[in-house]
């Protein structure tokens, strides 16, 4: 499964409860679509951290990396390679 | 008598006209800009509405929200500052609840097109976009001078589309607690304050109300979802304050590295929203030793807030929420409701310029919570034997979590629509972060994943984030008392949870 498809899914079934792939575009702003609030970007990054076997350090907690599938898909790719 | 907010602000910009007093991302907004803004808000609310009437406004914490706010105060209408997280059918049941004439709302706010929809052309609309501020339509009319009791604003703090229940807060109220607030904190002109949390709660209203009134700066950041970034944004505006709940503050201690901040400034922060852990107060004031750190109490009932335990007191009466905020009367009332001796539980009432003058259009619901001027708070604790409150809980059923105060009325309400559901009731869990956690019991027809799933999609559909339930419990029955009430303390979780 590819590092998309796994965040995907992962924010489809536990944010938005659905398994309906048209329920979430991959530039969709967390934020912006009131998806993930404070506590639950803590959940997403619990996830990325377990999933993708790295730790995100407190300074990469910034939208950039985190606030949509897009960047999340981004920043994972960044993470493994580096 | 404290002078209304609103023309506080006419005189601040008078006197401060080139000071900055709003800043949200690129933006910088002064004193006399924000006037400006007001002035045009002012003359397009006094074209659509009179006196006396009601302007509910959707828009996430900016200038044009603020600009609203004031603009409709000094048309002389009440403000209905509508949570931004809450879905269309709420957010238009509380327009028609307050009767609302007018609706101010930020054209891209998400929740534009299905509140407009929701209310089919009901109520006249204001569309303002960010960054361009009000249109300017002519001369404004005069300024309408706002007497004490008159009703500025009303905050809905809970109920179901059926049953919303708007907290009315006069000038009186706001500007008296807005006082309170800044002498005890000592809130001055050079202050910056950095601002997470919404103006549509009354903790947000007062750091932002608070700070206009005496000339000082507010920072806002649109939430706590990145805490090393709002850190940043302190370090970068020098900011003086921060005002949290306990889970602001549990963040940045668990993912931000306090002591590499720059946050020689900050001169102190403020905690409400619920009992923070004593434990992590201390961690937080050892990450930061010069920052003093207020733990304080309050209720939308009474404007905002209603004692602060200073922070010389934080180690003689750990776990205290303090003494009342000047003006303020406490007392704490057994259950025949004679005063508690000291040390004894009992319910908190307050009285006080502060408390609210009721709940909008709700005589039955008011006449609960208010009588002979002394409001019931629903918390539950004791004074010591020099008058400190200590809170052990809450004799209501509200939910606090977070930030947030959250009906389980309104939770239950959109699970008992689902296909399958027969009954429900939800009820606040333990939460080591949030304080607590919306959890929800329910009787099926056919329990299993497939209907938890399909209450949480409801859910997550037609409420905020905030409201949708962590934990679904299928049970048999519910704990219910001889007149068909659940009791809900009775609720258990099953042990897997």
């Amino acid at each position: 499964m590819s590092i998309e498809t796994r965040l995907r899914r992962y924010i489809l079934e536990n944010f938005l409860f659905t398994e309906d792939e048209e329920a979430l575009s991959n530039s969709d702003s967390f934020l912006e679509r009131g998806i993930v609030d404070s506590t639950g970007i803590m959940e997403v990054i619990f996830f990325v951290e377990e999933e993708f076997g790295f730790s995100v350090e407190d300074e990469e907690m910034v939208p950039e990396n985190l606030d949509s599938i897009d960047a999340l898909v981004a920043f994972v790719g960044r993470k493994q390679a580096g | 008598m404290a002078n209304p907010l609103p023309l506080r602000l006419s005189h601040i910009a008078a006197r401060l006209p080139g000071k900055v007093c709003l800043v949200g991302g690129d933006r910088r907004v002064t004193f006399g800009e924000l006037d400006a803004q007001v002035r045009s808000a002012q003359a397009a609310v006094s074209r659509r509405v009179a006196p006396g009437e009601r302007v509910a406004v959707l828009a996430e914490n900016s200038p044009e929200y603020v600009a609203a706010c004031y603009g409709a105060w000094r048309a002389g209408a009440a403000v209905v500052g509508l949570n931004t997280a809450l879905k269309a059918p709420s957010l238009a049941a509380q327009v028609r609840h307050a009767g609302a004439n007018l609706l101010i709302v930020d054209s891209a706010h998400p929740m534009r097109g299905p509140l407009l929809n929701e209310l089919a052309g009901t109520t006249e609309v204001l569309e303002v976009v960010q960054g361009r501020g009000f249109p300017a339509e002519g001369g404004p009319r005069g300024e309408v001078l706002t007497a004490p009791g008159d009703a500025a604003s009303i905050i809905y703090t809970s109920g179901t589309t059926g049953h919303p229940k708007g907290v009315t807060l006069t000038h009186g109220n706001l500007a008296e607690n807005a006082d309170a607030i800044i002498s005890v904190l000592g809130v001055r002109e050079d202050d910056v304050a950095l601002c997470v949390l919404p103006f549509q709660y009354s903790y947000g209203a007062s750091v932002l109300n608070t700070h206009l009134a005496v000339g000082a700066t507010v920072v806002m950041e649109r939430s706590f979802l990145y805490p090393h970034g709002v850190l940043q944004r302190m370090v970068q505006e020098g900011a003086t304050s921060f005002a949290g709940v306990p889970s602001t503050f549990y963040l940045l201690l668990e993912r931000t590295e306090l002591p590499a901040f720059d946050l020689s400034s900050l001169r102190y922060v403020t905690q409400a929203g619920g009992p923070m852990d004593p434990r992590k107060i201390r961690e937080f004031r050892a990450a930061v030793p010069h920052v003093d750190f207020f733990v304080m109490y309050g209720q939308t009932e009474a404007s905002a807030r209603l004692t602060t335990l200073p922070p010389g007191d934080l180690e003689r009466k750990e776990g205290s929420a303090g003494l009342p905020l000047p003006g303020v009367r406490m007392r704490v009332l057994d259950e025949s409701g004679q005063a508690a001796p000291p040390g004894e539980l009992g319910e908190v009432h307050v009285s006080g310029p502060n408390v609210m003058r009721g709940y909008w259009n709700d005589p039955e619901e008011t006449a609960a919570v208010l009588r002979d001027g002394w409001l019931r708070t629903g918390d539950v604790g004791y004074l010591d034997e020099e008058g400190y409150l200590f809170l052990t809980g809450r004799s209501s059923e509200m939910i606090k979590s977070g930030a947030h105060r959250i009906a389980p009325g309104q939770v239950e309400e959109v699970v008992r629509a689902v296909d399958g559901v027969v009954d429900v009731a939800v009820a606040g869990i333990p939460d080591e972060l949030l304080g607590q956690a919306v959890a929800a019991w329910v009787i099926a027809r056919e329990p299993g994943p497939d209907l938890r799933q399909t209450i949480l999609r409801r859910c997550a559909k037609d409420l905020p984030r905030f409201m949708v339930p962590s934990v679904v419990t299928f049970v048999e029955s519910l704990p219910r008392t001889a007149s068909g009430k659940v009791r809900k303390h009775l609720l258990n979780l099953p042990e897997e949870a």
